[in-house]
């Protein structure tokens, strides 16, 4: 089993890559923690990115499911995402 | 006189080339406030049912509010009016630049163009004598927005048309500046008239109730939206195009005619993308504006121009399966000089992509190939082959073609840029707007898909609450005239600033969604004024105002666009979403679509409609609106 990651438009731009594929996730937790990793072998500050992002599973916003423990499925995309407005 | 008005409706008849300067109607004015709501009751006294809207009996009124003509920030925009020959019901645009301010100082809340003149003209007016010229625009005649604009000089601010409006195509607007009144046909309207431009500039003052406080104020909103995190700073960094990632990450960026809600290039389209390659400027077209959401971008032998906006960047480009920033640009550019509107005319191709992708439709077009578009774009301005046919928009060709299923409009109009799937509140917006499949007209998607404090999307709690909140909100937004974008505005900066994956967030959204109808009640109650529209309409026309004065005036404007399109045959039955939205699931575990028949009847409870959907005696006499 695994996941689709895809990094906000900063995130990409740092580690250099737009999706990651991440295998066997239990939850959402673990995601934001395998991204962190990512910035940290990559030298990259990863918190003040993600303290701006939200993170949504197949488009739902974990806030609205069950935050960080949120469990994932096989073939889930897992997306960082920024809140904006516009129109 | 009243204060914040100009106290003149100018009226000009094309047939026989009159005018003349009439009192502004203060009775309207009080109830409707200006701009779309002051159009929609003209339009609605004056007019048999049944016109044609592409005759001259469909007057095309150009309409201010009382805040036009201040330096109010957002407050430069002009609202048009006529009946729509895109949907054949009520028809609005509005349109930023400086045209709305010009025609304020020139004395004039409200012009009201009637007739047809059998021979190409513009009107000139001078705002200080108020003398007004016909002059024969033959030599104008075919030209683009820009050019003519540019023809025409900077002396006098200008709205004009271009080829698509000349021809008639169903979705041509009307230019000013850079900005467009895109919606609803209206250019298509000014063109039946053989309309080509009208210019005017002058130096008059607005009269305001308390002009110490207004301008103490305003100088506070300015500090407030320079200090806000969307207003002062993303919009500003990646203009509209800001929010191309949001809903592509949220799945409803509108993907190959609306099949899907996300594109895996979206990045490549994005407002950021554009910011890092493709920006050449930041710019505001619209006076008085602090947000600077324009873009300006270089397209090949036009030099630098307006950059493409998020609906521009969705309709033209997801939707239709290209990544090319440098191909919509150039798109954007052609569809603004040849006067169209980018939006219905995206939807138009996607459509036709299709269309031609399960072998209904002769056509050399392919979703991914940009191949071709240019040069169609220009046949559809021009009425000119196939060009001819997509002039005509989704709606009709699908009535030609077949294909009505995936045919993406509402009530004729094409939906805009935010699929309803995983934004249900805004499917009911889109269902029940009464120009048609529009997300300026509530933008509710922000309260729940997009901005920083967001409820869940996919249930049922408020999905018919907010939508009514939000359109009432519109509806008076349009009618003073600002810009909707001030709006974004409500949510303060310490919100944005809150940990979005934090419990306080979390518990502030569950809170919101669960208001039940609290939220509505909330934001009925008349007291003092809180937001700075609201305080603005106080401070200039003297007027008690609150966010209860604002959903009882945008009520009424609603309530009577609905009776407008009722008279003129655009019924509750066309209260629907395309049945690709309704039935087709785009998120895992979805079973089919938009669950808009449960919203509906709810929705029209808390309209004071019944069933059927048809506004009662009761509601109408509550809000004054005379049928």
């Amino acid at each position: 089993m695994s996941v689709t990651v895809e990094l906000s438009y900063d995130m990409s731009k740092a580690l250099g890559e737009r999706r990651l594929e991440m295998p066997n996730p239990g939850c959402v937790r673990e995601v934001v923690s395998y991204v962190e990793q990512k910035f940290v072998e990559k030298g990259a500050d990863f918190s003040l990115l993600s303290k701006v992002t939200s993170v949504a599973i197949n488009g739902v916003l974990t806030n609205h499911r069950r935050g960080m423990k949120t469990k994932l499925e096989d073939g889930d995309v897992v997306a960082f995402v920024k809140a904006a407005s516009g129109g | 006189m009243m204060k914040g008005y100009a106290g003149r409706v100018l009226e000009i008849n094309l047939s026989n080339r009159t005018y003349s300067y009439e009192p502004l109607d203060e009775e309207i004015a009080s109830l409707y406030i200006g701009g779309k709501g002051y159009g929609t009751r003209l339009l609605y006294d004056r007019t048999d049912a049944g016109i044609d809207a592409l005759s001259p009996e469909n007057p095309l009124i150009f309409a201010t509010g009382p805040l036009n003509g201040s330096v109010a920030p957002q407050s430069n925009r002009f609202a048009v009016v006529c009946k729509s020959p895109l949907t054949g019901g009520i028809g609005n645009a509005t349109c930023g630049g400086s045209f709305a301010y010009a025609m304020k100082r020139s004395g004039i809340d409200v012009v009201v163009v009637s007739g047809r003149s059998e021979r190409p003209v513009r009107i000139e007016i001078d705002g200080k004598t108020d003398e007004i010229e016909f002059i024969d625009a033959a030599d104008l005649w075919g030209k683009g927005t820009y050019e003519t604009q540019s023809i025409l000089g900077k002396k006098k601010k200008h709205a004009v048309i271009g080829p698509a409006g000349e021809n008639r195509v169903l979705y041509a607007g009307i230019v000013s500046d850079e900005r467009i009144a895109g919606r609803s046909g209206v250019g298509a309207v000014m063109g039946s008239k053989n309309l080509k431009a009208i210019s005017l500039e002058g130096n008059r003052k607005l009269e305001m109730d308390d002009p110490d406080a207004f301008k103490a104020y305003t100088k506070s909103v300015r500090k407030l939206f320079a200090d806000h995190p969307h207003l002062g700073s993303s919009m500003k960094r990646f203009g509209t195009g800001g929010i191309v990632n949001t809903t592509n990450a949220r799945n409803i960026l509108p993907t190959r005619n609306f099949k899907y809600g996300h594109f895996d290039d979206a990045m490549d389209i994005s407002g950021e993308y554009m910011e890092d390659n493709e920006l050449k400027g930041v710019k505001s077209s619209c006076i008085h504006c602090p947000v600077t959401c324009g873009r300006q971008v270089e397209v090949e032998g036009a030099g630098v121009v307006k950059g493409p906006e998020y609906e521009t960047l969705a309709l033209l480009g997801s939707n239709l399966e290209i990544s090319d920033l440098k191909e919509i640009s150039e798109w954007n550019y052609l569809a603004d000089d040849l006067g169209m509107d980018t939006i219905s005319l995206g939807a138009t191709l996607s459509f036709a992509m299709e269309l031609r992708e399960k072998g209904m439709l002769a056509i050399d077009l392919e979703f991914g190939e940009a191949a071709g578009i240019s040069e169609l774009i220009r046949d559809v301005a021009h009425r000119s082959g196939i060009g001819d046919v997509l002039a005509d928009g989704s709606k009709r060709m699908s009535e030609r073609y077949g294909g009505s299923d995936f045919a993406m409009h509402v009530k004729g109009m094409e939906m805009s840029a935010y699929d309803p799937r995983g934004s249900y509140a805004q499917g009911v917006e889109y269902a029940t707007t009464n120009r048609g499949g529009c997300h300026v007209q509530g933008a509710s998607m922000y309260l729940e898909s997009v901005g920083p404090l967001t409820i869940n999307p996919q249930n049922l709690k408020l999905k018919a609450d907010i939508p009514v909140v939000q359109q009432n909100l519109a509806c008076a937004l349009n009618s003073m005239v600002l810009c909707i974008f001030t709006s974004y505005g409500m949510i303060p900066a310490m919100v944005h600033n809150m940990n979005p994956n934090g419990l306080p967030l979390r518990a502030l959204s569950k809170v919101m969604e669960n208001l039940g109808p609290m939220f509505r009640m909330s934001m009925s109650m008349k007291g003092p004024p809180i937001f700075w529209w609201e305080k603005w309409m106080s401070q200039i026309t003297g007027a008690p105002m609150s966010s209860g004065h604002i959903q009882e005036y945008g009520g009424r404007i609603f309530n009577l666009e609905r009776i407008y399109n009722l008279r003129e045959g655009v019924g509750a039955d066309q209260d629907t979403l395309p049945r690709r939205m309704l039935d087709e699931p785009t998120f895992p575990g979805m079973t089919s679509g938009h669950p808009l028949d449960q919203l509906l009847p709810r929705y029209y409870k808390i309209r004071g409609w019944d069933q059927a959907g048809i506004p009662t005696q009761k509601i109408l006499d509550k809000l004054q609106v005379r049928s």
